[in-house]
């Protein structure tokens, strides 16, 4: 039993990490706009289509997952300037509504573009097959990809906490209006800041495609776990949204040991337990 | 104008609407025989919606688009693979448009809900699914079952498996957790014995789960000889890449219990379909006259895509309410069933015939070996049909004491 739950742990890492990845650039976005980014999933779709389609024109899927998650950014810049930037002083509920239209639109233009069939990419040959860990023999690709999240997680901590252009990026999201008076260009730090939280999602789309294929409902079902990363995480919260990523993708593994028919609840049951003992979330602030 | 006048001619306008489409509708049953095709258009299957709609529309134009002498109006709906949703349109469609036919949706769940609402409306109703129910312990006289029963599959594919693996001892299930799988891990319990097999463990996963690796190292701590898999669509897809990412695959088999077939095989790389054997209600390959002239008719409408069992299921379902309507000469619902009741013939699965006392088509249920790249004629030559069985349920099992009358 004891070599099964480590076992899951492992994997509940693994899943956790990218969980965090979509959690934090929903986090970025969320603390900008003040509502959930609804085409947030879409986005992390896009950063798999594009990543599957440099696949296969250049043949290297590390070149995929530079260039796919960009390419997200570029769309993210121009959902944002063109449509979000004209809702800013708006009620949130057209800036709701816009982006609820946008994730259906772009969940319908994956099916125009690549097709309602689903895709599979496979893992680049250095990191096929399984590693040895003594106590399981565990794919070589999720090792990786654990230390790879780890790596741009902790980047992205020292870009947004050691960085003037993260420091704005963090005051934007604490209270804008004050950014503005300072004199700051807050359309570029929102545009930013859409942009990182895209590049996010998109990334961790990326990194899923040899794990999870593709498919055009993918975003969708993404959707509602960061959702509950961000309940859990405390809204705003971005060392929160990294601790609720890997908290349920845990959460869920572990689940699986004893009840795996409660393994997708089990999430849902979490975030009921924390809005009624915490509200404020993990690391959130009443 | 005032605001009172305004809601009352308002009201009037849709009122008159109301009785046009009324007036419609009952002149529409007078000369046109009403089948309505619930598929999912959206929601977990929406992917599969499309390609249903398109197998029944090549059975529509097989029949000229005409029966009995009469035009067929068929319709859709979205049944948003929701049971409440599928039953309200269903519904409204039988009020508002006058059907009298049905066929789909595309899952057990709600098609047992559909079911309900064909027996209480006296609609013919034809599905395709796994569950056992919809020829078991709840049949009814106005609905029909045109999938293989799961006792027949679960059979199949573990005859098959043994004959091929002679040395296996065990097999690890992996069941999707709704009626579909429920059904199938039954048999798979009860059949496995039989074949010198044990059940190293079996893993209940939600609809629509997508993060299989720990029921792959739970399966992988078991060491069995082969995963059974009972599960469909994304569900197995997605459980199969990453069942291959662990290298559990190719070194050792799994088994697709159920499978679409070609939808799902063609969404994974021709490596990760090494070493599966695949049990499918319908594969493209099958050699008759009918099947040919079926997957050439598809073809033209698909782009060159050969049906899968969504789209065969779909033409069979509907093809075998036409039949029935054919055959009694008259578009009346039940004696349509009279006459499907009795049948005996061939179609696109080979020789096919219906159990009257349980609504359930009687067809081979078909195993297949998944095809390495080298052995491929083009994209769309995935798996050779090595097995088909016709073995039915035995009539001890079957929970029909009594289909009823009309």
């Amino acid at each position: 039993m004891t070599i099964l739950i480590a076992s899951q742990l492992l994997n509940g890492l693994a899943t956790g990490m990218l969980y965090a990845l979509v959690g934090v650039g929903l986090t970025l976005v969320l603390g900008m706009l003040n509502i959930p980014n609804f085409a947030h999933g879409a986005l992390y779709a896009f950063g798999a289509y594009f990543t599957y389609t440099v696949v296969n024109l250049t043949g290297s899927f590390y070149l995929a997952v530079l260039i796919g998650p960009l390419l997200v950014v570029l769309m993210a810049f121009v959902l944002e300037s063109q449509g979000i930037r004209r809702l800013y002083t708006a009620h949130h509920d057209y800036q709701l509504l816009f982006l609820f239209a946008m994730a259906l639109i772009l969940q319908e233009a994956i099916i125009l573009i690549w097709g309602p069939v689903g895709f599979s990419v496979l893992t680049p040959r250095a990191l096929s097959g399984v590693v040895d860990l003594g106590f399981i023999v565990y794919p070589a690709y999720r090792l990786a990809l654990i230390v790879a999240t780890i790596l741009i997680t902790v980047a992205l901590w020292l870009f947004l906490t050691r960085t003037n252009v993260g420091a704005i990026v963090r005051a934007g999201i604490e209270n804008r209006e004050m950014v503005s008076v300072l004199g700051t260009d807050i359309n570029r730090v929102f545009m930013l800041t859409f942009g990182l939280g895209a590049y996010l999602a998109g990334l961790a789309g990326a990194l899923a495609t040899p794990i999870l294929g593709l498919t055009p409902s993918m975003g969708a079902d993404m959707l509602p776990i960061s959702f509950v990363i961000v309940v859990i995480a405390g809204l705003g919260s971005i060392l929160g949204a990294i601790a609720s990523g890997i908290l349920i993708g845990i959460a869920q593994s572990l689940t699986t040991i004893w009840w795996p028919e409660a393994s997708n609840i089990a999430i849902y049951v979490m975030m009921g337990m924390m809005i009624v003992l915490r509200p404020q979330g993990l690391f959130g602030t009443r | 104008m005032n605001r009172k006048m305004v809601a009352i001619k308002g009201m009037a306008i849709a009122a008159a609407f109301g009785l046009a489409a009324t007036a419609i509708s009952a002149s529409a049953a007078d000369d046109e025989v009403v089948l309505l095709g619930i598929w999912p258009f959206s929601g977990p299957y929406a992917d599969i919606g499309p390609l249903l709609d398109h197998g029944a529309q090549v059975a529509l134009e097989q029949f000229g688009n005409e029966v009995a002498g009469k035009k067929i109006k068929y319709i859709t709906r979205d049944s948003e693979t929701k049971a409440g949703t599928a039953t309200r349109r269903a519904q409204e469609a039988i009020d508002g448009e006058g059907v009298k036919f049905m066929v789909g949706p595309w899952s057990s769940g709600v098609g047992l809900a559909v079911s309900e609402v064909a027996h209480r409306n006296k609609v013919m109703y034809a599905f395709s699914g796994g569950t056992e129910d919809l020829s078991g312990k709840r049949c009814n006289r106005y609905t029909f079952q045109w999938a293989a029963p799961a006792y027949t599959a679960v059979e199949a594919n573990l005859r098959v498996f043994k004959k091929n693996n002679p040395e296996a001892k065990s097999i690890y299930l992996f069941v999707a957790d709704y009626a579909f799988g429920w059904s199938l891990q039954k048999y798979a319990e009860m059949l496995a014995p039989k074949f010198d097999l044990t059940i190293a463990g079996v893993d209940r996963h939600p609809l629509g789960h997508r993060e299989f690796s720990s029921y792959i190292t739970k399966a992988v701590a078991a060491n069995p000889d082969a995963i059974m898999m009972v599960n469909f669509g994304l569900d197995a897809v997605t459980a199969l890449r990453q069942i291959y990412n662990f290298g559990f695959t190719p070194k050792k088999p799994v088994i697709m219990a159920w499978s679409s077939g070609t939808e799902e095989l063609i969404q994974l790389d021709p490596e990760m379909r090494e070493n599966l054997q695949v049990g499918t209600n319908y594969y493209w390959t099958i050699d008759n006259p009918e099947n040919k002239a079926f997957v050439e008719a598809y073809r033209k409408k698909s782009g060159g895509v050969p049906p899968g069992y969504a789209p065969a299921a779909a033409y069979g379902m509907t093809h075998a309410i036409l039949t029935g309507i054919k055959l009694a000469n008259s578009a009346e619902p039940q004696k349509a069933i009279e006459a499907l009741e009795s049948y005996k013939g061939n179609t696109i699965l080979g020789e096919t015939s219906v159990n009257a006392k349980t609504h359930q088509i009687n067809r081979p249920y078909f195993i297949l070996k998944t095809k390495p790249k080298s052995e491929m004629k083009d994209e769309y030559d995935l798996a050779t049909v090595i097995d088909q069985s016709s073995v039915q349920q035995p009539p001890e099992l079957n929970e029909c004491s009594d289909i009823g009358g009309f």
